[in-house]
């Protein structure tokens, strides 16, 4: 009896082993996230979590916006004196990576495997704008061995020259594989799923890269607009192409909207008020609200102490016009103003053939339209010879309307202020850099922990990890 | 057939005439304490071997019937358990030495197997239950700290929330290094749920009532726990519940009821000569910004000398402006906790019974917070046969709270954030009317705080914890030397949470309402055969064999309508915007299979070896097995040696190796997409930010340890020493990435740390005399040294981290010690010297620095016991000396001018220096009365901060007093607010009275006590201005971290305990 029972027992716990293995494994699958994932749902979120960035309090308002004197603060206002929080400059690097190009980078291999290029080629436009953006702000970024973490556990520095040229090919590549006819995409809040858009959107940023890389590379950036006009000139040609995106009631509301929900920090600084005064330009009461007090639009000087800027009173200053603090107000990620602009430049320095005072006037036009101003008022503010193109400083001209139009696209105006020059702003009242402006933002200090050697190597090449440290694009 | 029936019925009576054949006598005597030589009333005295027993009455008198070479068991609580054989002497009178003696004591080890302490080798300590139940701590873990060397306990802020407990150090470098607690054999979860939630709720060890216990016991590592297998590596707590034999006789009744009530123990030292403003300027109009400086949060306006200006409660008017010293304190009340609860138990030959009731109310020193916990027990032990026992446990705990304190400084729910960005001169007794007739707060702010009142008494979070804790176990003696147990045991709670945050809160306008629920659950079921037998005249053999099946189950539920649509109505339907939900479900298993044997030789030498594997679901098919033996040894050699003599009382030598694997959380092993919130009707999936491991392979530490224990002078100085040694390799770590690898987390299975360090318990018996009169000093001394030897395989990563507070981080760095201060420092010259700005400000280095480390160097306790008759007067010291804190409330307190530190410099009679501005710089001026040219005004705030020019002279530019502080103490510098963290306080004294049985056997009680209690009396010593040093955020690892903290309170109490 016993031993005919030891077969038994044998058999018996082999097969209870089994079948708990096999308990094991079922126990240990995830019932609260799927596994695989459709391109869609992550080409929405993709744009929608990087637009946020892009447009809010880390990558705008609390950094870029002020530097180039767009807004001011009244409450809180080391930032604006240029002693940007910890949390901001880490937040803009995280989001942009972790969620940007990891988002962009898997989306554009579920083009490849679902053979849909069109997903493809999306996702490398969007996450080229996003490294256009990093290598703006920060100089050098890790770019070739980014996004691929089974690989590079602590991706290297590329300089910013690699990065931009970088891009270039990748957008060039990405306009290549869109399909206007088939492999429609879904999911996609920007542009619609219009592929011929995403072309102009594409061939728009290589157009802007192109003149951000002229003064260190004339004959790079010459090739990149011969190669675009080679490809049929596909670019924006009406306002109505703006690339923007639409925010929708809360909780996807704008970013900014959102903060005017519960927050009264900031304000339009003087400096931009005093320039559309000047000019009696009808975009003033557009780009600020009335104070609550008066009926003066009146400014705050950028980086005053706590209590002169308070000073000033709540009531009395004008904060930025509902167009942009609107719960449903657009974020603008590329306009046809700016395309104008860009064309105008590039048609004074050679770059292509072309009347740069004409299209320095339909950029002006452009962006006068984009705020649903247009007609006599137009062409009277273009009359004025303040405003009339000067051809033997084309970076006076061009510097201050594009800075004017770009109103709210911090980032932009940013790069483009330290590359052009103008308008010539005057340091924050209180700024801490000694009387110099912020022309980058630091990395955020963690990569000193986590990515230590490539983060010293980057420092080695580029200079100290200062906001005073100017990027290779920034020659003047 | 016929014939096997008769022989079956005959069988009883052969028994029987087996019992008669062995002389049955009656045996009685006394039984005293050897200490006071009082007599003890309900010593348990048991025939061993048979469930036959006897409890001793009021005079300490026993009877009991037994047969000729029995063996008498004699235990009572808190006495060494006597044996004594039956001989012809009839009468046997026991005197029962204090347990603390520590000769013949029997301890809990792992998975409650009783082992004579002697036997054991490896250190362990055990707490018995007056210990802790007279000093009435509600959360028990605090009830360990300074008591047991080597156990690290980090306190609660305030005297409501969370505790740390940490035994040898941090072994895990990245997941929970709490031991696990054990309730009679069952592990239970002390898990706090709800880390970030802004609310400091208590552990989940704090639903256990103290006066249910009769012992702790603390296995140290993973040579004293490896039987506990995956999650012993930090130790195991194992606490033992009172069962019907715990009860001093009578009829079994107990009844206990205490107070104890809780004050200030450490508020921050404010200033009260400036109120609030900026540079001197200060006017109300809105609290926003509509005055002057009326939307400043800071306290750098105008002298407080009654000057008259508009404030926020005189609409408009002028009013003087003045100091409220007390606004802060007075804001704060005084806590209690008023503890009751009845007992019933005995014991008889078929049954041990207790039932519980305890009801624990608690007030927090914060306004309108405070707990209620009603616990159920009931606890039996049935010897159905002679063979078969039944035990049955029960714990029903019901924790409700209406409102918990806030934390971690968010405005919505912290005072402690609005008192330390403060205006001075606010009056917060004006304040306790704190809602307008619309709806609206009113405050001294409207800019970015509400109404203090309102925070306490509007935005409330509330929870109602309902816990099952039980367990069943069933044994059969199977043959005299072998018996067979079976044990289901399950901890099951639910834990519900509503927080409130009320419409036209500042920052949340809509407010805000949420209900998250946990339901977590454990069960255990296990089986074992154990086997006890002598092997000849010299060897002794203890074995197990057993199997364990464990499921762990935990789900949250979380639901939010972020923005209300009706005010004062707390409903998920009644919100502006979609519900924000989310839920989460996990699950895991594991199987065990385990072993162990004692072999012992001659009563003085043992060896222990264990052996187990698991099997969990959590790992990958294919390294989800995982085996760890472990091995010990004692030998005692004043018993080998026959050197036992009353000098040398004891000397015993032990020593161990084990090993201990373990597995890791749910799903750990496959990407998953997380979900975000549609974009309208556009669904969104994004990339999870943590990339994890397919192939994962189990933790493994490896822990040595060495130790002596010995008594010498008749037991009266008692040393037991330990050094240990643990490795732990393997560990699986979620590692903070660079950002641009795409993710911000990766899971990684290679970290390595080493813990080694050496335990010191000392105990003197110094007077003893006849008379009754007892003093013990018991002394600890833990020193644990870590190091982090590796964090990735390929040595990619250097530092990990912990926790984070802005700029400043806790780490544990390779190489290093674990725990590291990790923030930015003042700018160094190559001579040391802080380089200062050319505006007069220190220079920050660019470069973060380790400030310090947040492990301590040692920690210690001596607790004092003096003992006369029934009186009873201990007092408890303890110590942690080294390791480093920042806090956040001191570098906050002095940036926004505040605290009285800030006051040197502040004007002429602070030592404020004479300048004037020229229009580009300030210029000092001779002296208090120079005047300064072209006009300018005189100023007499200036400070010149101590250091060098970058061209190497002394600095000499004087900035403001407001300035000067707002740069040393700015966010962008923290090596300012690292403080030592080092202290010694006066944790407890007790001062605790046993009536004599002479008085109450009168009055029919069988015990009568009353203790006296004061806890964290103060500190001895300390260097932390403004904070406790002892308190944390929150149960993780990323600890020496302060901010914001809710004051911690000392506290007094009475309890008494009477037995009928």
């Amino acid at each position: 009896m016993k031993k005919l029972l030891i077969p038994f027992y044998i058999l018996f716990t082999t097969a209870l082993l089994a079948g708990c293995q096999k308990d094991l494994e079922r126990v240990n699958k995830n019932p609260n996230e799927p596994t695989t994932i459709q391109p869609d749902y992550l080409l929405t979120n993709g744009i929608k979590s990087n637009v946020d960035t892009y447009w809010g309090p880390d990558a705008s308002m609390e950094t870029s916006i002020l530097y180039v004197q767009y807004w001011a603060k009244i409450q809180y206002p080391d930032p604006d004196r240029y002693i940007p929080a910890a949390t901001n400059i880490q937040n803009v690097w995280s989001n942009f990576y972790a969620q940007g190009v990891e988002d962009f980078t898997t989306l554009a291999q579920l083009g490849d495997s679902l053979h849909n290029p069109n997903y493809k080629a999306v996702a490398v436009i969007m996450r080229s704008w996003i490294f256009q953006v990093l290598t703006d702000l920060y100089g050098d970024v890790p770019y070739t061995q980014s996004a691929n973490i089974e690989k590079y556990l602590t991706p290297k520095y590329d300089s910013q020259r690699v990065v931009y040229n970088g891009i270039l090919t990748e957008l060039k590549g990405a306009v290549k594989l869109i399909s206007e006819t088939d492999n429609g995409i879904q999911g996609d809040p920007l542009l619609n799923g219009n592929m011929r858009n995403w072309k102009k959107f594409a061939n728009g940023l290589r157009l802007r890269i192109a003149l951000r890389i002229a003064d260190r590379d004339y004959a790079a950036a010459k090739a990149v607009f011969d190669d675009v006009a080679a490809e049929g000139n596909v670019l924006l040609t009406a306002n109505d192409g703006d690339v923007k995106l639409l925010y929708q009631s809360s909780p996807n509301q704008n970013p900014v909207g959102r903060n005017r929900e519960t927050r009264n920090d900031y304000r339009i600084s003087k400096t931009i008020v005093d320039k559309l005064k000047a000019l009696n330009d009808p975009r003033l009461s557009i780009y600020a609200a009335q104070p609550k007090d008066t009926n003066i639009i009146i400014g705050v000087t950028n980086g005053l102490t706590p209590d002169s800027a308070s000073r000033l009173g709540f009531t009395k200053t004008a904060d930025a016009g509902t167009v942009f603090t609107a719960t449903q107000a657009p974020a603008y990620l590329f306009t046809y103003a700016e395309q104008l602009f860009i064309l105008s430049e590039a048609a004074q320095r050679n770059l292509i053939s072309g009347d740069a005072a004409g299209l320095y006037k339909q950029a002006i036009t452009a962006s006068f339209k984009q705020y649903g101003v247009v007609g006599l008022v137009v062409d009277a503010y273009l009359a004025q010879p303040a405003v009339a193109y000067d051809v033997t400083n084309y970076k006076k001209s061009i510097g201050e309307q594009k800075w004017l139009a770009l109103f709210g696209e911090g980032l932009e105006a940013f790069a483009e202020w330290r590359r052009l020059d103008y308008p010539q702003l005057k340091p924050a009242y209180t700024g801490v850099l000694n009387g110099k402006m912020p022309v980058r933002l630091p990395y955020p200090s963690s990569e000193q922990a986590l990515n230590g050697t490539n983060y010293k190597a980057a420092v080695a090449n580029q200079g100290p990890d200062l906001l005073t440290t100017k990027v290779w694009f920034d020659v003047y | 057939m016929k014939y096997a029936k008769r022989l079956l019925c005959l069988l009883p009576g052969l028994l029987w005439l087996q019992q008669s054949i062995a002389q049955e006598i009656r045996v009685n005597g006394v039984v005293t304490s050897r200490t006071d030589a009082q007599r003890v009333p309900g010593a348990i005295i048991q025939v061993k071997g048979t469930g036959h027993g006897t409890q001793s009455d009021a005079d300490g008198k026993y009877t009991i019937n037994a047969n000729l070479r029995d063996t008498l068991q004699f235990s009572f609580l808190g006495f060494q358990t006597a044996f004594v054989v039956v001989s012809n002497n009839r009468i046997i009178n026991v005197s029962l030495e204090n347990s603390d003696s520590k000769l013949q004591e029997v301890v809990v080890t792992a998975l409650g197997i009783s082992r004579e302490k002697k036997s054991l080798g490896y250190a362990m300590q055990e707490l018995k239950s007056k210990d802790f139940s007279e000093a009435k701590e509600t959360n028990l873990v605090n009830a360990l700290s300074g008591k047991i060397a080597g156990v690290q306990v980090t306190n609660s802020q305030g005297n409501l929330g969370s505790s740390r407990i940490v035994i040898r150090g941090e072994t895990s470098i990245a997941g929970n290094n709490q031991p696990l607690f054990v309730l009679d054999g069952v592990p239970v979860d002390n898990s706090q749920l709800g880390i970030g939630t802004g609310r400091d709720f208590a552990n989940a060890i704090s639903d256990i009532n103290p006066d249910d216990v009769a012992s702790i016991s603390v296995l140290k590592g993973p040579n004293a726990a490896a039987l506990y297998g995956s999650r012993a590596s930090n130790g195991v707590i194992l606490i033992k519940t009172k069962t019907g034999k715990d009860t001093n006789g009578g009829i079994g009744v107990t009844v206990t009821s205490g107070a104890t009530f809780d004050k200030l123990l450490i508020l921050p030292d404010f200033q009260n000569s400036y109120g609030q403003g900026n540079g001197g300027q200060f006017s109300y109009k809105d609290g926003k910004g509509g005055g002057i400086n009326d939307g400043v949060d800071e306290s750098w306006g105008p002298k407080l000398d009654g000057r008259l200006i508009p404030q926020f409660f005189s609409n408009g008017q002028l009013a003087p402006f003045v100091a409220h010293p007390n606004n802060v304190k007075d804001f704060y009340v005084t806590g209690y906790t008023l503890n009751n609860g009845l007992s019933v138990g005995g014991t008889n030959e078929k049954l041990d019974y207790r039932f519980s009731y305890n009801n624990t109310k608690q007030a927090g020193i914060l306004p309108n917070t405070g707990i209620t916990r009603n616990t159920f027990t009931a606890s039996n032990t049935f010897r159905i046969t002679p063979k078969l026992t039944l035990s049955t446990y029960a714990d029903y705990v019901r924790s409700a709270a209406d409102n918990l304190p806030g934390v971690d400084g968010r405005r919505g729910n912290s005072v402690t954030l609005q008192f330390i960005w403060f205006g001075r001169q606010v009056d917060v007794s004006q304040l306790k009317n704190y809602k307008n007739a619309d709806g609206t707060d009113y405050n001294w702010n409207h800019s970015y705080y509400s109404n203090p009142y309102w925070i306490q008494n509007e935005n409330t979070v509330g929870m109602l914890r309902n816990r099952f804790l039980g367990n069943a176990r069933l044994s059969y003696q199977v043959l005299d030397w072998l018996s067979a147990n079976l044990r289901i045991g399950t901890d099951y709670y639910q834990d519900r949470r509503k927080y409130k945050v009320a419409y036209y809160t500042n920052g949340t306008p809509f407010g805000s309402y949420t209900e998250d629920a946990y339901t977590v659950g454990e069960t255990n079921g296990e089986f074992t055969l154990n086997a006890k037998k002598k092997l000849g005249s010299d060897f002794s053999l203890d074995a197990l064999i057993g199997g364990n099946l464990r499921t762990n189950q935990f789900e949250q539920n979380y639901q939010q309508a972020p923005k209300l649509a009706v005010r004062d109505v707390y409903t998920l339907n009644n919100s502006r915007d979609p519900l924000i939900s989310t839920s989460l479900l996990t699950k895991q298993k594991v199987y065990s299979g385990f072993a162990s044997a004692q072999v012992g030789f001659r009563n003085y030498a043992f060896v222990n070896l264990t052996a187990r594997n698991d099997w969990s679901s959590t790992l990958p098919a294919g390294s989800n097995s995982y085996f760890y033996p472990s091995v010990n040894g004692s030998l005692v050699l004043s018993e080998a040696l026959h050197i036992q003599s009353k000098t040398i009382t004891l000397l015993k030598v032990r020593g161990g190796w084990a090993q201990v694997g373990k597995d890791t959380d749910p799903y750990q092993l496959v990407n998953t997409y997380p979900f975000n919130q549609p974009f309208g009707a556009l669904p969104q999936l994004t990339v999870s930010d943590k990339f994890l491991k397919k192939d994962l392979k189990p933790e493994i530490t490896t822990s040595t340890e060495v130790g002596v224990e010995a008594g010498f002078f008749d037991n009266r100085a008692r040393l037991d020493v330990t050094y240990y040694n643990s490795n732990s390799r393997n560990q699986i770590l979620l590692a903070d990435v660079s950002p641009t690898t795409g993710y911000l987390k990766k899971l990684l299975n290679a970290g390595e740390i080493n813990n080694h360090g050496i335990e010191v318990m000392l105990g003197l018996t110094p007077v003893t005399t006849r008379s009754g009169f007892r003093w013990d000093v018991n002394i600890n001394y833990a020193r644990n040294v870590s190091k982090v030897i590796e964090l990735d395989k390929e040595g990619f990563l250097n530092d990990y981290v912990l926790g984070s507070s802005g700029n400043i981080q806790v780490l544990a760095s390779k190489g290093k010690q674990y725990g590291a201060l990790y923030g930015k420092a003042y700018l160094r010259d190559d001579q040391n010297r802080i380089v200062v700005n050319a505006d007069g400000t220190p220079g920050i280095d660019p470069n973060k620095k380790v400030l310090g480390y947040y492990t301590p160097k040692w920690t210690g306790g001596i607790n004092n016991n003096f003992s006369f008759k029934g009186f009873n007067v201990s007092f408890l010291i303890d110590t942690k000396q080294g390791g480093s804190i920042w806090s956040g409330t001191n570098a906050t307190g002095m940036g926004t001018g505040v605290l009285a530190a800030t006051m040197p410099g502040r004007d002429a009679e602070h030592g404020g220096l004479p300048y004037y501005n020229d229009g580009t710089k300030n210029v000092q001026l001779p002296d208090n009365n120079a005047t300064a040219p072209n006009g300018a005004p005189a100023k007499h705030d200036g400070m010149i901060f101590d250091g060098y020019t970058a061209d190497g002279k002394k600095n000499t530019t004087v900035i403001s007093a407001q300035n000067y502080y707002k740069a040393v103490y700015s966010s962008n510098l923290n090596e300012s607010a690292v403080y030592d963290a080092s202290f010694v306080k006066l944790r407890e004294i007790k001062l605790g009275y046993t009536l004599p049985k002479s008085l109450i056997s009168k009055w029919k009680l069988q015990a009568v006590n009353i203790a006296l209690v004061a806890r964290n009396l103060g500190y001895l010593h300390k260097n932390t201005p403004n904070i406790d040093p002892e308190t944390a955020f929150n149960t993780g690892n990323g600890q020496g971290l302060e901010t914001l903290q809710i004051p911690t309170t000392r506290s007094y109490g009475f309890n008494l305990n009477v037995s009928f």
